[in-house]
């Protein structure tokens, strides 16, 4: 008993010389990081033989069979102490190899070390209660229970910052169910990993495809925080600068461009980046920064302007670009109310949504009666003003006094007013409507000064203006104010040619 | 998961129609019951196969018109400029174009063919359009031309299969059934997916080009005529007034009602469906396809021919249709095969006819569209199943008595207009003598994916699951094609 006492003792002290001589910068021999690498699977012993240990001595408290399990408990915190001691060392060793986030890594280390040091405790007020007793004025089954918890809850932490370590962060939560993500405060699962650009047109490949991936893969060890070999990717000005070894990046040589030709290196291979054991490039990411060092490492050229290759174009449609949101898509509108949807269906309108996972409506005339002011419609329609974008009123009874409310839906995009009661004292309503991109008037009693005060909805492209009293003139107006809308006032029958050849 | 199926599979196999009968006798009740409940209380059922559905993005075509010149038009002689080709008419076609090829009727070595047409630019964008196509010129700035098209098939049935269905062998639905299946009806009173032939001969696929394949029937594309009944055997028989058919179909529902209620099976409901629609199309259908209700003008627009089965006819009959909420509408025009064995399919004989009978309709039906504000929401396209030889075509080796050109399945020009295309472009580029595509090129399946993705569809999860697999209508192939998509 005492033996064992002075041999766990002397792996205390082995404990505290490794603590103060391993640390520390410069590169690792090989043969640390041999012993290094056998961290995770030392590792795992402690975990499970302090568990069983604690499961073990629960039982005896609960169930009161204490003496049966009292030898196996003490065996088992002994052997755990060791194990802890000899995971603390290896992943000493391993931590020298670096590639891993400082600040999980220094919890990680403290938590472990800690985790062992309660065991050794456990062990000692386990076997020798009587030392306990005469160290401190406690009662020894309190220092006991307190290590204990000290032990499992330190256990539970390690390892899971030890995953964090290994997998990344999130690892664990990445396929958590929806429902619960939101109980948690994370994101839906389906923006993860999908970029997140508001308009194409204004963001540079760069920002758009290069950053992010910089930004999950290299940052961690060549940004602000830390800069090894001197080298940060975490701006334009540090990626041209370079580090110790000159600039990552010869723009248009991806092969000399040591960003990515690094990253081709076989995983084991020196020099390989990112560090094995970090979390590598997709075959995708690197294909992508391949592509945009070839053509030119530009930071400002604007995504719609860049060459793409087929492969990067496939690339491109897997990371969902095509669904970039503009205009109101771009609106975070509130889902539409279910009730709401049926009541004004109930009308006859038919009422459906726009598209999947979008929170806006199209609706449809089919009832043209109904489709008037002085039904239950303008109700109907204010209920879900913010989610219809796409109205159709053609064809039937609608008039000016229910443009009113049509005026009121601010995400309106498409609008059919044709063959229906609209005059020009209608269209002053709509002047709000910001989004309006579609206006169809074909068969109304509009007239020039009806259409002239359509000039301030600048977001419209098309208006349809066939049998209405509006004038050539009327229309050049409007055009002369809105260059590039899509004015069609119908049927221009012009004399055409015959195909003289046929005969 | 597969062990569990499997055992599940296994106890089904032992189970017999005595089991069934011994221990569903109440069961049975029970379901009927309560689908009579859903029946009730929904307007409309949710099971409905057509009721509108969502897609899987924001649509920019709510609908289609697919004008097929069933034949293969020639490009050469209508889009497809080749000044380079007319230097080398009537020479013989040198045995680098002809290694490892394959061709429907050339033997030999053919001589080569200049364009019989003269070209001309047209439009703010300058596209080229052959003499041929007068009308057409207007509404060039409306168009995108896709110019290098590419086909795996060089027959007439298996390269309009193909077009229509994404495979060059029978038994899958056409894109029109896949449009329906996805996106459902506007209008109740009509079929959802409507074809109009013309031009003396159907398709030679025969009505597989519009056939549902696997999709429930209900999918399937309705042809109806210009001429006659719209659609056979929809009308009442003689001497039968429509109330006396109510009370018919009246009677034939509550048996069938009946009879759902003792055995519960579903096809009855759609069965007494049908029965409805019929009804209320016999009403739906000869008003919407009746063009005389149309004025004057929009007659003398698309120069119709009342009475006739005409191509312009069902251009008319095409707008009056999808402006009724017709999902998807599709025109065949039989003709365009222009080999020269025979006047009727010769570059100066029948494809000339065709070009006069196609040229002014479809230029209306553009216009008629846009002017009523429908091309905006409406995707128009118009092409054949494959193209034609630069060779003039000498059947088994000798002479044909007019000029013609042989099948070509390397290269084609279609067209689509509205909808969300960008008008106004050419996408793709042949060689000097248009034989083979030098960019652009544009396979069958990625026109397939781009109008699916006009309409809303990602191509790759519009799918139905058939012997065992996630079938789609591009199967495992096709991207959109982005450039022509506004």
């Amino acid at each position: 008993m005492k033996t064992a006492l002075y041999v766990l003792g002397a792996g205390l002290v082995l404990l505290i010389i490794m603590l103060i001589t391993v640390p520390g910068g410069g590169r690792p021999s090989d043969m640390s990081l041999f012993f290094g690498r056998f961290h995770p699977i030392v590792v795992h012993l402690p975990i499970g033989i302090l568990l069983v240990a604690a499961l073990l001595e629960g039982l005896s408290r609960v169930r009161r069979l204490d003496q049966r399990y009292d030898l196996s408990v003490q065996v088992l915190l002994y052997v755990g102490a060791w194990s802890g001691i000899l995971a603390v060392i290896a992943g000493l060793y391993l931590a020298q190899g670096g590639g891993y986030e400082a600040g999980t890594l220094a919890w990680h280390k403290r938590l472990g070390i800690l985790v062992t040091l309660a065991t050794m405790v456990c062990y000692v007020a386990k076997a020798r209660p009587d030392l306990v007793r005469r160290a401190v004025r406690l009662q020894d089954h309190k220092i006991y229970v307190g290590a204990i918890a000290v032990m499992i809850l330190g256990v539970a932490l390690t390892g899971h910052l030890g995953g964090q370590l290994t997998h990344g962060s999130g690892y664990l939560s990445r396929y958590l169910p929806d429902g619960l993500r939101q109980l948690a405060g994370l994101p839906a699962k389906d923006d993860l990993g999908k970029l997140q650009l508001t308009d194409p047109a204004q963001t540079s490949a760069y920002e758009a495809l290069i950053a992010p991936v910089l930004e999950s893969r290299c940052i961690a060890c060549h940004g602000d925080r830390r800069a090894r070999g001197g080298l940060r990717l975490d701006t334009p000005e540090h990626i041209m600068e370079g580090g110790d070894d000159g600039p990552p990046v010869v723009p248009g040589r991806p092969l000399e461009s040591e960003l990515i030709s690094r990253v081709w290196l076989p995983l084991h291979a020196d020099g390989h980046m990112p560090p094995e054991g970090s979390p590598q490039l997709s075959v995708a990411e690197a294909e992508l920064v391949r592509w945009w060092i070839e053509a030119g490492a530009s930071f400002d050229q604007l995504l719609p302007d860049a060459e793409t290759t087929p492969l990067v174009e496939s690339i491109l449609d897997g990371l969902g670009l095509d669904e970039i949101k503009t205009g109101i898509f771009a609106l975070n509108t509130a889902p539409p109310d279910s009730q709401a949807m049926d009541a004004l269906a109930q009308l006859g309108v038919s009422v459906t949504p726009l598209a999947q996972d979008e929170p806006y409506l199209q609706v449809r005339c089919t009832d043209l009666q109904a489709c008037s002011d002085d039904t239950d419609l303008p109700g109907g329609l204010r209920r879900l003003a913010s989610n219809i974008a796409w109205l159709d009123l053609g064809r039937s009874e609608a008039n000016d006094g229910l443009l009113e409310t049509v005026g009121s839906l601010p995400h309106l995009t498409r609008l059919h007013l044709q063959q229906t009661g609209v005059t020009d004292a209608g269209l002053e309503h709509l002047l709000n409507l910001e989004y309006l991109e579609y206006l169809n008037l074909y068969g109304t009693a509009v007239s020039d000064s009806g259409i002239a005060q359509l000039s301030e909805l600048t977001a419209l492209k098309s208006l349809y203006l066939w049998q209405t009293d509006v004038t050539p003139s009327g229309v050049e107006a409007l055009q002369s104010a809105l260059p590039d809308l899509y004015i069609n006032t119908g049927l221009s029958l012009q004399p055409v040619e015959p195909d003289t050849t046929a005969e | 998961m597969k062990l569990l199926q499997e055992a599940q599979q296994v106890h089904l196999h032992h189970q017999t129609r005595r089991h069934f009968l011994k221990s569903c006798g109440t069961g049975l009740g029970a379901i009927a019951f309560a689908s009579m409940g859903v029946g009730a209380a929904a307007s409309k059922p949710s099971s409905d196969p057509l009721a509108p559905r969502t897609p899987h993005f924001t649509p920019t075509a709510k609908r289609v018109i697919f004008l097929h010149m069933a034949g293969g038009p020639s490009p050469l002689e209508l889009f497809d400029y080749k000044p380079d080709l007319a230097k080398l008419d009537g020479e013989l076609c040198p045995d680098s174009l002809l290694e490892g090829k394959r061709f429907a009727f050339i033997r030999g070595v053919p001589k080569m063919l200049g364009p019989q047409a003269t070209f001309g630019q047209h439009g703010e964008s300058g596209a080229w359009v052959s003499n041929h196509m007068p009308h057409l010129t207007r509404v060039v700035d409306r168009i995108a031309f896709m110019k290098a098209m590419k086909t795996d098939e060089f027959n007439h049935a298996p390269a309009q299969l193909l077009v229509h269905s994404g495979s060059p062998r029978l038994g899958r639905p056409s894109m029109g059934s896949w449009v329906t299946y996805g996106l459902g009806t506007e209008n109740e009173n009509l079929p959802a997916f409507v074809v109009l032939l013309s031009g003396g001969a159907a398709p030679d696929a025969g009505a597989s080009v519009y056939g549902s394949g696997f999709l429930p029937t209900v999918y399937q594309g309705v042809q109806c005529r210009s001429k006659g009944d719209p659609v056979l055997f929809l009308s009442d028989p003689d001497h039968i007034p429509r109330n006396i058919r109510r009370q018919t179909i009246d009677a034939i529902n509550a048996i069938n009602r009946q009879n759902h209620e003792e055995v519960g099976d579903p096809e009855i409901l759609t069965r007494i469906a049908q029965y409805e629609m019929a009804f209320r199309m016999q009403t739906a259908v000869p008003e919407a396809m009746d063009i005389m209700r149309e004025p004057d003008y929009v007659h003398k627009m698309y120069a119709t021919k009342p009475g006739e089965t005409a191509f312009s006819n069902n251009c008319l009959l095409a707008r009056r249709l999808v402006e009724r909420g017709v999902r998807f509408v599709q025109l065949f025009h039989w003709g365009w095969d222009s080999h020269g064995a025979g006047e009727s399919e010769a570059l100066n004989g029948g494809f000339l006819e065709r070009c006069r009978e196609t040229d002014q309709p479809v230029a209306a039906l553009l216009e008629d569209l846009d002017m009523r504000g429908m091309l905006d929401e409406t995707l128009v396209i118009w092409g054949g199943e494959f193209g034609r030889t630069p060779m003039l075509e000498n059947r088994s080796g000798s002479d044909n008595p007019f000029v013609g050109r042989d099948h070509h399945s390397d290269v084609f020009t279609m067209w689509m207009a509205g909808g969300g295309v960008k008008g106004g472009i050419t996408y793709g580029e042949t060689d000097e003598i248009g034989y083979t595509a030098v960019q652009g090129q544009v396979h069958i399946h990625d026109l397939q994916a781009t109008i699916l993705h006009l309409l809303g569809f990602d191509h790759l999860r519009l799918t139905y699951p058939f012997q065992g697999r996630d079938f789609r209508l591009t199967d495992v192939h096709g991207h959109v094609v982005r450039d022509v998509l506004a």
